[in-house]
């Protein structure tokens, strides 16, 4: 029978007291689930989730307290944010984005610790095992993959997502506040950019490549890509190689 | 070798810094308050009683009846209310008690040097258990049938019940301490004799059980009871007829205590005639509202004057009233009587509560100060002029706390094993301690809901089924996990998980090189730990630093690690768990 692989991230001061955990992340009774145990759910780098996922993870569960609680006052806060970006990334490689979870536990509630694993392994028995488990990987959900995770060590998203807290809750001098709309309208739309230019970027690495050959590939309207590498030139994430007939092609930079 | 001298050299050079979060900075005994708080938040009952444990012996005691310094420094008053660090103590340790204590294993006896105790009280206790942790065979020698002092004779049953003591106790002595009962010093041992069994040190702290006379004709009256004496009285289960009137000399808690205790004894009037006002009682607020709650009165500003008997046995008092002048060295106001207001007061018991003093007549007057009050000692080492002979507790202070008479107990035994080792006795022990906490603006702190009533039950001694109780206990431990999340743990790192391997301290590491100086892990660090430095460089402060990894997990240029799980080692575990056998 098929059982999914799943993988819990769970925060230390989370975890129920009567949970055996041993080196190799085994819950003893919750055969289920694999933990990796963190400090806070604040130390999950969204860079960390899709690189998981492309290994085969069939799930990724986050496990922290209960706001407004937290061992480190807003951590859970914290990654709340991480994973609603992440939750828009993931969404746009092809993998679902109901297989990653965020939910809230105290130490002392076993019981609801045991029924969100069992919710969350129900809905990923629905869902199918990965579509890069096992033989069949698919190979532009990978790159998508890879591209989502570009996008999630990226500086201006990270920079965005960590600020986001001050941005929404913090009046500037003028005494105006970023409303959370606005703010989560902003982030979509960057959110889209950084994982379209990170991909373009990924296949410009392969080969050098043309604006129509990548409008192909990533199944683009080839206007908003020639729009993309415009900005991509300026920004340096790549740059031009050389001109076929009339067709300029394009090679990635590296990027720190 | 070498090393090692010079750290000692350097040390007693610099004084010993700490930081720590106010409630264990304003402990005498250094509890780590934070860290046992963090361990109930978790529901860590058994945890947070040995992590007490580490610090002091009494988690039951004083969880009843400490003053509790750190609750009245706890952050969290400057929101809305201090975490109940009292009650959740107590919780704590009884819920430990009542589940069956496991017994401690005793400590082989790894040094041969012997000590012997003066005094089976808190400070006496406390550096017995030290000493016995440190591997010494120490023997405790106490005048009365039972070990305690005034935790046992002095403080009344309810509260602070017997058995709660006879189990702490109990304690220590399965770490292989000997307590030998009705020993008097001074009659039955000398300093000299102890010296010739082969005890190596001795610490002396017999407290100070001596109640302070009035100094007022009719005091030596039948029916006039010393406070400490009357308590003593009913400790010791004997009968005490305190008729229907009773009044209370004195506005601390022995007065207090004493007040309460001749209501349970069936007296019908109880009044505490105090010569100052309320504000200036030393009596622990909530035991005064307790007193009044139970229709004890409180007269203020009326000092005795003589007491008055008829036949044998006391009928009057007779006081004059006070009014308030200058503060006085204590930075009370001292009271002034006014003449000519005589009046008096019909009593069947007149309890004087107006102080104690050390019991100084049997022990050696080269120990004594020039007033031959207490013992003199160094306050640092407690070494007293004779070699070998350390001095602690009510003895020195004059009557004091529980909580300082275990600190002093604590220090004796630093002095002790230094002593018996050849060591120096000063060097890096003066600390230098700064309360240090993160929050820089307490508005920014949400409210939480007002203190969560402390449930004031002995689960295994309500008459209740098995199950009821077992429901009950969840209910309080619930309640009391959600009383410690209310801590800010507004300190540095209290390092409470360590060494049990659930938690190894971590901390945030940045890669200069790589920093561009964005704030972005200074905004999203929860504990206020990063800063930049002049050159714009992000620097974590190593104390406040509490291992989240929120930082790292945020910077833009991933130029923040942390020390133990990194990124790539988060990334190896979980795929190592993906490997890791899903049949």
């Amino acid at each position: 029978m098929y059982e999914p692989k799943i993988i819990g991230f769970i925060c230390n001061w989370s975890l129920p007291t009567e949970v055996d955990t041993t080196s190799t992340g085994r819950v003893h009774g919750y055969p289920k689930i694999r933990i990796v145990r963190v400090m806070c759910v604040g130390r999950i780098d969204p860079a960390i989730v899709p690189e998981i996922f492309a290994k085969g993870a069939d799930g990724v569960l986050v496990i922290g307290c209960h706001p407004p609680d937290c061992h480190y006052i807003d951590g859970n806060l914290q990654a709340e944010r991480k994973i609603k970006v992440l939750k828009k990334l993931i969404s746009l490689t092809g993998i679902e984005p109901e297989r990653l979870r965020l939910d809230w536990v105290y130490a002392s509630e076993i019981e609801r610790f045991a029924k969100i694993i069992d919710d969350f392994r129900n809905q990923i028995k629905v869902l199918g095992s990965s579509p890069l488990a096992g033989e069949r990987s698919d190979t532009n959900i990978l790159l998508n993959l890879n591209a989502a995770r570009a996008a999630a060590e990226d500086f201006r998203l990270r920079v965005l997502v960590g600020r986001e807290m001050e941005l929404t809750e913090k009046e500037n001098i003028y005494g105006e506040k970023i409303s959370q709309e606005e703010f989560d309208a902003l982030l979509h739309e960057i959110v889209e950019t950084e994982f379209i230019r990170h991909k373009i970027h990924l296949l410009a690495k392969e080969k050098p490549m043309s604006v129509k050959e990548i409008a192909a590939i990533t199944n683009l309207n080839p206007a908003l890509v020639l729009r993309h590498v415009v900005n991509m030139r300026r920004s340096g994430m790549i740059t031009l190689d050389r001109v076929e007939k009339t067709t300029p092609l394009y090679k990635a930079l590296e990027v720190h | 070798m070498r090393d090692t001298e010079q750290m000692a050299v350097t040390s007693h050079a610099l004084r010993n810094k700490r930081k720590l979060p106010p409630c264990r900075a304003a402990c005498p005994s250094d509890v780590n308050v934070q860290g046992y708080i963090t361990l109930l938040q978790q529901g860590k009952f058994k945890e947070a009683v040995e992590l007490i444990r580490k610090s002091m012996p009494f988690p039951a005691i004083c969880g009843r009846v400490c003053f509790s310094p750190c609750q009245d420094a706890c952050s969290r008053k400057n929101i809305d209310q201090p975490v109940g660090i009292r009650y959740l103590k107590r919780l704590a340790a009884d819920i430990e008690r009542e589940q069956g204590r496991i017994k401690p294993d005793s400590i082989p006896k790894t040094h041969s040097e012997k000590v012997a105790i003066v005094g089976a009280g808190p400070a006496g206790l406390s550096a017995a258990y030290e000493l016995a942790k440190l591997g010494y065979p120490v023997t405790i020698f106490e005048r009365m049938h039972e070990p305690g002092g005034m935790m046992r004779y002095g403080i009344p049953d309810y509260r602070l019940q017997k058995y709660v003591v006879a189990n702490e106790i109990a304690y220590i002595q399965d770490l292989g301490v000997e307590i030998k009962t009705g020993v008097e010093f001074g009659k039955d041992v000398q300093l000299d004799t102890l010296r010739n069994k082969g005890y190596k040190a001795i610490f002396i702290a017999n407290g100070a059980q001596l109640s302070i006379k009035l100094g007022i004709p009719g005091e030596d009256l039948e029916g006039v009871f010393p406070a400490i004496e009357f308590l003593r009285h009913v400790s010791l289960g004997k009968t005490v007829d305190v008729g229907e009137k009773v009044a209370v000399i004195g506005g601390g808690n022995s007065a207090i205590d004493a007040a309460r205790t001749s209501l349970r004894l069936g007296a019908r009037e109880v009044t505490i005639l105090y010569r100052r006002s309320r504000k200036e009682m030393p009596a622990l607020p909530h035991e005064i509202a307790a007193t009044e709650k139970e229709g004890i009165r409180l007269h203020f500003l009326v000092a005795p004057t003589r007491i008055i008997a008829e036949g044998d046995r006391v009928k009057l008092i007779e006081c004059l009233r006070m009014k308030l002048g200058e503060p006085d060295e204590s930075g009370r106001r001292r009271p002034v009587p006014i003449q000519g207001t005589e009046h008096t007061y019909e009593v069947d018991t007149v309890i004087p509560a107006i102080g104690q003093l050390a019991e100084t007549s049997c022990l050696p007057s080269i120990l004594l100060d020039e007033r031959a009050r207490a013992i003199s000692v160094d306050p640092l080492t407690l070494e007293t002029s004779s070699l070998g002979v350390f001095a602690g507790g009510d003895v020195v202070t004059g009557p004091a706390s529980i909580i300082e008479a275990i600190g002093a107990g604590k220090r004796a035994a630093v002095s002790i094993d230094r002593y018996l080792n050849g060591k120096d006795l000063r060097s890096g022990r003066e600390e230098e301690i700064e309360e240090t906490t993160w929050v820089k603006d307490w508005k920014m702190i949400k409210k939480k809901p007002e203190r969560y009533a402390a449930p004031n039950i002995d689960i295994g001694r309500q008459r209740v089924s098995f199950e009821k109780a077992a429901e009950l206990l969840v209910k309080i431990k619930e309640l009391a996990m959600s009383e410690a999340r209310r801590c800010l743990e507004c300190g540095p790192c209290s390092e409470c998980l360590e060494g049990d391997g659930l938690c190894e301290v971590d901390k945030a590491i940045v890669d200069e090189t790589l920093c561009t100086g964005c704030n972005v892990c200074a905004v999203v660090c929860p504990s206020g730990a990063i800063k930049k430095n002049e050159s714009g460089v992000a620097q974590v402060d190593e104390y406040l630093c509490k291992g989240c990894g929120t930082c790292s997990a945020s910077c833009p240029e991933r130029a923040i690690a942390m020390r133990r799980l990194t990124n790539a080692q988060i990334v190896i575990q979980a795929l190592t768990a993906l490997g890791g056998g899903f049949a």
